[in-house]
């Protein structure tokens, strides 16, 4: 972690909070979630709305498969923090063979055909978003993905083109896979709004 | 934790740019918009706060300690070099939602 302030928690409130819930989950606290509790006004609360919006509210897509989309996500712009967390998150739905097999190559992955179409449209938007086309969207539509669901990958899209941006340049401590596995069920237990 | 409400992807993204791009903080607006636009391929800022935020644009894997610290020291705060991070990471997701939604609408808006 690059800035202290956010490891250790701004105000005695959130420093005594961080070392409570690593206490009681004896487990170091993910640096995802210190930021969640750093500076919070300015940045987690409106990034935490719009991000259990996406990740959990109503959509066409499973939870596992938006998570899944994170962690590719995360994938094309190396985080490894952010493949680990959201890669951990979708295998508690997806069979863990099924989400390893889609960080490897999605196309050749046991997934749905809208999915794969999705991730397809996705992985342009992520590293060439210039270059995004309608026909690349209307590929996915006519894969079966309605305007809506399609809209709401491009909204986790965009997340976590944001999360895996400051996540790598504040240099996220990157847990063991056990300590992914055990926050992942944190995550899927509250959410992201902070 | 499911909510029912469907999402309103625009409006949450324009009440997150609006907070963290137009609203109070430690940094100055204009340094927060300028980060933003910068992680996008826009236009060069003043050492130090260009070469972190080109970065975070265009690979943040890529982010070293000194490009942070450099921030860090130029606004003497880690408040506010918080915020020039997430700023630039906010420009590069917000032109990703704005181009997916751009190749969308132009499906949605071409003829049959």
């Amino acid at each position: 972690m690059r800035l202290h302030e956010i490891e250790r928690g701004d105000g005695i409130f959130n420093k005594m909070l961080i070392g409570f819930i690593s206490l009681v989950s004896r487990m170091r606290l993910p640096d995802a979630a210190r930021v969640a509790f750093y500076h919070k006004d300015f940045f987690a609360t409106p990034m935490g709305v719009w991000t259990q919006a996406a990740m959990r509210g109503p959509s066409a897509w499973s939870v596992s498969e938006r998570e899944l989309m994170a962690a590719l996500v995360a994938k094309w712009n190396s985080c490894a923090f952010c493949v680990g967390a959201h890669g951990a998150v979708a295998a508690k739905e997806i069979q863990r063979s099924a989400v390893d097999a889609a960080l490897v190559d999605f196309r050749a992955a046991p997934i749905s055909e809208s999915l794969k179409a999705t991730l397809a449209f996705l992985e342009i938007l992520t590293l060439r978003p210039m270059e995004l086309t309608a026909e690349d969207a209307r590929v996915v539509l006519h894969a079966g993905v309605s305007s809506e669901a399609l809209r709401d990958a491009i909204a986790v899209c965009a997340l976590f083109s944001i999360v895996t941006r400051y996540a790598d340049a504040l240099d996220f401590a990157i847990p063991t896979a056990d300590e992914f596995d055990r926050a992942a069920s944190m995550l899927l237990k509250r959410g992201y709004a902070s | 934790m499911i909510t029912t409400t469907p999402p309103d992807h625009r409006a949450l993204a324009e009440a997150l740019r609006r907070r963290v791009l137009d609203g109070p903080g430690e940094t100055d607006r204009a340094v927060r918009q300028a980060a933003a636009q910068r992680a996008t391929g826009g236009p060069a800022m003043d050492a130090p706060y260009d070469d972190l935020a080109r970065q975070i644009g265009e690979s943040a894997a890529g982010v070293t300690d000194e490009q942070v610290a450099s921030v860090l020291r130029a606004t003497g705060s880690e408040r506010a070099a918080f915020e020039v991070i997430v700023a630039a990471a906010l420009g590069a997701g917000l032109l990703r939602w704005r181009q997916g939604i751009k190749a969308l609408g132009e499906v949605a808006d071409a003829p049959a």
